[in-house]
């Protein structure tokens, strides 16, 4: 019962995530949702991936997009989307009523009980799984630096102010003809 | 566990799957993309722990998923590292715009 | 033993490419000395497969899965085919520290001209289809690269992607007979193929047969796709000797004569594979008399005597068409250089703007003369007799209508060889100009090939036996080189033959008089000229490939939503794939 109830929050915090008009209140409710997801996690049996996800989702990554957010700032995005809503709309809901025409009526299996804790899965049966994440997290942390180092060079590409200054040039080019049109 | 709860785990696997594909399809901001992004690998979690319960072997599924995070925090991370660049360079995160590899 | 030479003859001039591209532009010398040592050490490494004959594969390396046997087979077709690359390769590189002296890139030029040496030596020793269609690619690629060497001329880069796009269509021939192999023996080896080719239905082996001879003509560049050769002159000159015509074109026919016991008996086939041979030996040489440019009528004559070889697999002359292949190579390889010794000189390739050559380039003009006595045939040239022994075999077993045909072409090859040599080396000498004859690097190559012209027919008979002895599927009734000689000379055909030649160089001796019926055939030549019509259909293909890229273009709209949706369409068809199979 309670899992049923906390499917339903995490639908609603996904949601909700994606409904906001401004980014930090998304990040947010993605935390939030990361929350509901660690208890059912809990729920489910994965202990100690509860507390992974706990913490990571709900803390590393909530950080990491606040601070991004907060150098990226927040601009109101007034273009049109590509697709239209209600193909959107279709082609998903299209993939997923047959995906969950394929998985829903799921079985519950009389298997033998695991005898191997997590320790033993994660360090030595699933080692190469353990390299490979090293290997990830060292070349997350190198591309970070590389992204974000600072310009040797003036950029040959505007940045922000520039482009600021440029759309405040085509404004005041723009005004005399409104000034002309007062006149007449 | 039941039949009923991991049904409707499922349900909710799904329900998020179609949340994350719906916004990258309509999402027209970067950093919500990600987010998106981050959604779909929620609703990739949620279903290894379901098999894992089904399957009555939890501990191979939560040591795949962990793999998972780290690898998907790892994507967020040089993400959003992306999009604070673009935002200094292009001076807009609008998708729209971001057209350079056009043709 | 044979295993060691086949691999280094293929894996030093590959390595060579990878020093030599390493080795830079910044010092020249050291360059052109490098790729010279190279490919001097891989020509003489071949030479050394002539100890080593064998129908069994010499190298033999599963490659896993479905890729099959990667084999190298050392039989007297291939190993004659590799020594001819490797030898010629060793030469035009000589040639080319001459020639190349002052242009830049020079690493990219020599490793992709080693490169290909290598890929070629696999091509023709390859025993598995799928690994021969590899080679092929290869030499593909770097055929291209090279012609598009100055790829800041517009003219050679056209050249070049007009010559990839040709054979590459081709090659697609190629690949559906692998596949054909493949699907129907399980496995990709000739030898394979050949033994059990009777057993396939008649319509798959017709596919595979006719596969194979579009292949052919187009990596030959026999009708229709003739009209890429021409256009490949914008390479450099030993790249011309080299790929279009000693070796890379040689390639076509050298499939249609390794196959040929395999599709013999396909309804059809023999008569269409003489037909494509007689059409591109009469049409290249008539476009031949017609052109005004040295490397042009060279290029020509290269498409008419390759139909010389085609026309002999046709009517089953397939030893005879080998052995012209060979004294083709020589002979055309020495006519490219020395044509590359005068524009070298010269610097332009407009035969109206040479004349009277001879007096300042006399070693050219002598060597020069000598390859076209090889090309028209005469004796005791290395061209008389395998151009005797080609149609011998043709009046043997072809249409009379083909043989006369064959007959009045070679004798329009002497007509436009005297032409040629007459334009370039005799006549009233330009004083104004500057011309000095060839350095000692390109004359060594020249007086090489010179003396092979003049002597390599008398490899003919150790050729023929090694061919009985390495080929088991060919049926080869052979004797040794006098007799072969004598068979040749003795042959009522090769008189007839010996006549219309002999007509020929006398019709420009004597040409003032037939001015006259030159002016009737005035419309003729401007078409022949154009390329007989081929061009435009070509251009017209260019440009329906160009037009349906661009459609698909569109496509890219570099939204990232649109290629989002994409992924969830794959989504979407991947599923409704697995619902429909339950």
């Amino acid at each position: 019962m309670m899992i049923i109830l906390l499917a339903a929050g995490l639908l609603v915090c996904a949601f909700q995530s994606i409904r906001a008009k401004r980014l930090l209140p998304s990040a947010i409710w993605l935390a939030g949702a990361s929350a509901v997801l660690s208890i059912t996690f809990y729920l489910l049996g994965a202990t100690q991936l509860a507390v992974f996800e706990l913490s990571i989702g709900a803390g590393l990554v909530t950080v990491l997009f606040v601070f991004a957010i907060s150098i990226a700032g927040e601009d109101a995005i007034t273009s049109r989307a590509v697709i239209p809503k209600p193909l959107a709309w279709g082609l998903v809901l299209l993939s997923l009523v047959l995906m969950g025409w394929f998985i829903i009526p799921i079985e519950t299996r009389q298997l033998a009980v695991e005898e191997t804790g997590l320790t033993t899965v994660f360090w030595h049966q699933r080692a190469l799984d353990l390299l490979v994440q090293i290997v990830q997290i060292f070349s997350g942390v190198l591309g970070l630096l590389g992204l974000l180092a600072e310009a040797k060079a003036p950029l040959s590409y505007p940045v922000a102010e520039e482009v600021a200054e440029r759309g405040k040039r085509e404004i005041d080019a723009m005004a005399p003809s409104i000034l002309q049109e007062e006149e007449a | 566990m039941n039949h009923l709860t991991l049904n409707a785990a499922l349900i909710g696997v799904l329900g998020l799957l179609a949340v994350g594909f719906y916004a990258l399809l309509t999402g027209r901001n970067l950093i919500k993309l990600i987010i998106a992004l981050q959604i779909l690998v929620k609703a990739a979690l949620l279903g290894l722990v379901v098999a894992g319960n089904v399957n009555n072997q939890i501990n191979i599924s939560q040591s795949m998923a962990i793999t998972v995070i780290v690898v998907d925090t790892v994507v967020a991370v040089i993400g959003l590292a992306l999009a604070v660049q673009i935002r200094r360079q292009q001076g807009t995160l609008d998708v729209r715009q971001l057209s350079n590899l056009k043709g | 033993m044979a295993t060691t030479i086949i691999i280094l003859s293929i894996a030093l001039p590959w390595f060579g490419a990878l020093c030599v591209w390493l080795a830079g532009d910044k010092k020249p010398q050291r360059t052109h000395y490098l790729a010279m040592i190279f490919s001097i050490i891989t020509g003489c490494i071949s030479l050394l497969l002539l100890l080593n004959f064998d129908a069994h594969e010499a190298v033999d390396v599963f490659m896993g899965g479905v890729f099959g046997r990667f084999t190298l087979i050392p039989d007297g077709m291939g190993v004659f085919l590799a020594i001819v690359a490797a030898v010629i390769g060793c030469l035009a590189v000589i040639f080319s520290i001459d020639y190349m002296h002052e242009e830049e890139q020079l690493a990219r030029y020599y490793s992709l001209v080693l490169l290909f040496i290598g890929a070629m030596i696999g091509l023709v020793l390859s025993g598995s289809l799928l690994f021969m269609f590899v080679f092929w690619e290869i030499t593909a690629f770097c055929s291209y690269a090279l012609i598009s060497f100055h790829n800041d001329d517009p003219k050679a880069v056209a050249g070049g992607i007009k010559a990839l796009i040709m054979t590459q269509l081709g090659g697609l021939g190629l690949l559906a007979g692998a596949i054909l192999c493949y699907v129907n023996f399980s496995s990709y080896q000739i030898s394979v193929f050949l033994a059990e080719a009777s057993s396939l239905p008649q319509t798959v082996l017709s596919v595979a047969a006719f596969g194979f001879l579009l292949a052919a003509a187009a990596k030959s560049a026999q009708v229709p796709f003739q009209t890429w050769l021409p256009d490949a002159m914008e390479a450099p000159t030993p790249i011309s000797a080299l790929i279009h015509a000693a070796t890379m074109v040689n390639a076509g026919v050298y499939l249609l004569a390794r196959f040929y016991p395999a599709f013999k008996d396909v309804t059809g086939w023999s008569f269409a594979v003489m037909l494509v041979g007689f059409l591109s030996a009469f049409l290249a040489a008539v476009m031949a008399l017609a052109s005004q440019d040295l490397k042009r009528v060279l290029a020509y004559s290269t498409i008419s005597q390759l139909g010389y070889m085609v026309y002999a697999i046709g009517v089953g002359g397939v030893f005879a068409s080998q052995f012209h292949l060979m004294s083709h190579s020589v002979f055309k390889a020495l006519l490219f250089l020395g044509a590359g010794a005068v524009i070298h000189t010269v610097g332009t390739r407009d035969m109206r703007q040479m004349g009277g050559l001879g007096v300042k380039m006399p070693l050219t003009r002598t060597v020069y003369i000598i390859g076209a006595w090889g090309l028209a045939g005469l004796p005791v040239a290395n061209g008389f007799f395998s151009k005797e022994a080609i149609m011998e075999a043709g009046h043997a077993n072809g249409p009379v209508w083909a043989f006369i045909g064959m007959a009045v072409v070679a004798g329009l090859t002497a007509l436009y060889s005297t032409r040629m040599i007459a334009m370039v080396f005799y006549g009233k000498p330009d004083v104004e100009k500057d011309i000095h004859d060839a350095g000692f690097a390109m004359r060594a190559p020249l007086v090489l090939l010179a003396v092979g012209t003049i002597t390599t027919w008398l490899l003919a008979g150790p050729f023929a036996s090694s061919l009985k002895a390495s080929m088991p599927f060919h049926e080869f009734h052979l004797a040794g080189t006098f007799e072969l000689a004598a068979e040749v000379i003795l042959a009522p055909p090769t008189w007839i033959v010996l006549g219309v030649i002999g007509l020929g160089i006398l019709l420009w001796l004597a040409r003032r008089w037939f001015y006259g019926l030159a002016r009737i055939f005035q419309p003729v030549i401007r078409f022949a000229e154009q390329g007989l019509g081929f061009e435009h259909l070509n251009r017209g293909l260019i440009k329906l490939t160009n037009s349906t890229a661009k459609l698909f273009q569109k496509s890219q709209t570099g939204q990232l939503n649109w290629n989002l949706a994409g992924l969830v369409i794959g989504l979407l068809a991947v599923i409704l794939y697995l619902t429909w199979r339950t």
